[in-house]
């Protein structure tokens, strides 16, 4: 391992630290896991193709990390049923709702958003449907750089990110409904 | 003209501009005609341009000069990790000579038990400030957490002499880390746990599918107190202090198994 790939690895620190502190919502998680992912990181140094992105690399082992961890601590918890959840939004998030937001444009209705609403709206987001926004979003990923991350394809990624922005819009809508 | 089934899943690489020039002529060609597409494309447009507008504010934040400085560290202990060559030979040597004599004390209360060991080495917090019981608490927690999350960090190959250099370098503790016991006792692995406001460290064994924990501290407030053996969340915690160290032994085995346990351990690490 060369010191210039562990100060490429460390570059991607705080934007890692981050993205964990959405995916634990808790900051001496979000500290263990980044901790973590950079011990296992260096320690496979060898298995990373240079030329191919870093960061992207990284965020891989970040999310591979965590959906370890939260298997693992899943045998002694209620697990959630995932597939209940996506049923559950398809049900209320229906293009209905949306159509029904009037006559506003929608980005007037949101232009208010104070930052820490949005942030909290965010975190309030299930897990698959606030990292996906998140990685597309804030980190910019794409979409085939995120289903490496999240190990699901590329059609469960854009279904992801949209049902996501969709929650988002609709909790941060109801937030201010003397605009509408 | 398209439904809005078949365009549904090309509105959001359609917002993202990451779409093809003739799906974009579906999608436009469609949100024209459909009121309720065309407020869905609006909605989620909305959405995306606020996140983007917030991006640098919703980035202030990053991670702590602490966190930084202990990844940054975990650099070069793992390329020495890797090197089969220089000191750190040497120390292998030392820990296979350490495990050897640990294996030999071990044995017989592995046989007799059968558990998963788990050694850790907890550095430096205000734990040991705590009543016992609280102390046990807290590491109980700590163990079972560390116990579930083992696999995701070192998976089969960890490596006790590599273990032993982690625990030099980080915690600046010299220990023996036994690697197999007369093959009834499988190392698992080990990692540097985050807890309270200190560091801990684990090393983990397998035998026969029960966890067992051994956390050692600096011995701050409980000097000259007597050992205990206290019943928390459903396991025994053995609390003793030597040396200038104290010591909890935690697993989910009867009190007397784990009294047994505990003064198996104390031979083998004294």
């Amino acid at each position: 391992m060369t010191s210039t790939f562990e100060a490429d690895a460390l570059a991607s620190l705080d934007s890692l630290y981050r993205t964990a502190l959405r995916l634990t919502r808790r900051p001496a998680d979000a500290e263990d896991l980044v901790q973590d992912t950079y011990l296992k990181a260096f320690r496979s140094a060898a298995q990373f193709a240079p030329g191919t992105n870093l960061r992207a690399w990284l965020f891989t082992i970040l999310h591979n990390t965590a959906r370890n961890r939260a298997r693992d601590l899943a045998r002694e918890h209620t697990d959630v049923d995932s597939d209940a959840v996506e049923r559950a939004l398809e049900a209320t998030s229906g293009v209905a709702d949306l159509a029904a937001a009037g006559a506003t444009p929608e980005s007037i209705l949101l232009r208010e958003t104070l930052t820490p609403e949005l942030q909290q709206a965010v975190d309030a987001l299930p897990a698959q449907f606030r990292e996906a926004v998140w990685l597309r979003d804030v980190e910019e990923f794409s979409y085939a750089e995120i289903a490496g991350m999240l190990q699901v394809p590329v059609g469960t990624v854009m279904s992801r990110i949209s049902r996501g922005r969709r929650l988002l819009f609709d909790r941060l809508h109801h937030l201010r409904p003397a605009h509408v | 003209m398209s439904d809005c089934k078949s365009i549904d899943p090309l509105i959001t690489p359609y917002i993202d501009g990451d779409i093809d020039a003739a799906d974009e002529r579906r999608v436009d060609d469609h949100v024209r005609r459909c009121p309720p597409c065309h407020s869905r494309v609006s909605a989620e447009r909305a959405v995306r341009e606020l996140v983007r507008s917030r991006r640098a504010e919703m980035t202030t934040s990053g991670a702590s000069d602490a966190l930084r400085a202990r990844c940054a560290a975990l650099g070069g202990r793992a390329a020495e990790d890797r090197s089969p060559e220089g000191s750190h030979s040497l120390k292998r040597a030392r820990a296979v000579a350490g495990a050897r004599s640990f294996r030999r004390a071990l044995k017989p209360f592995a046989v007799a038990a059968g558990v998963v060991l788990v050694a850790g080495g907890v550095f430096l917090y205000e734990a040991t400030d705590r009543s016992t019981r609280l102390l046990a608490a807290e590491l109980t927690a700590d163990h079972v957490k560390c116990f579930g999350v083992v696999n995701t960090l070192v998976g089969t190959n960890a490596n006790a002499a590599a273990v032993e250099q982690v625990m030099s370098d980080v915690f600046g503790w010299q220990m023996h880390v036994p690697e197999q016991a007369g093959g009834e006792l499988e190392f698992v692995g080990a990692r540097p746990c985050l807890y309270a406001r200190g560091k801990a460290a684990h090393l983990m064994y397998r035998h026969h599918g029960q966890p067992l924990s051994l956390f050692m501290l600096p011995q701050l407030a409980r000097r000259g107190q007597p050992s205990e053996t206290v019943n928390v969340m459903g396991h025994e915690a053995a609390v003793w202090s030597r040396d200038g160290r104290t010591y909890v032994l935690i697993a989910k085995e009867p009190e007397a198994e784990l009294e047994h346990m505990a003064s198996v351990v104390q031979a083998s690490l004294h």
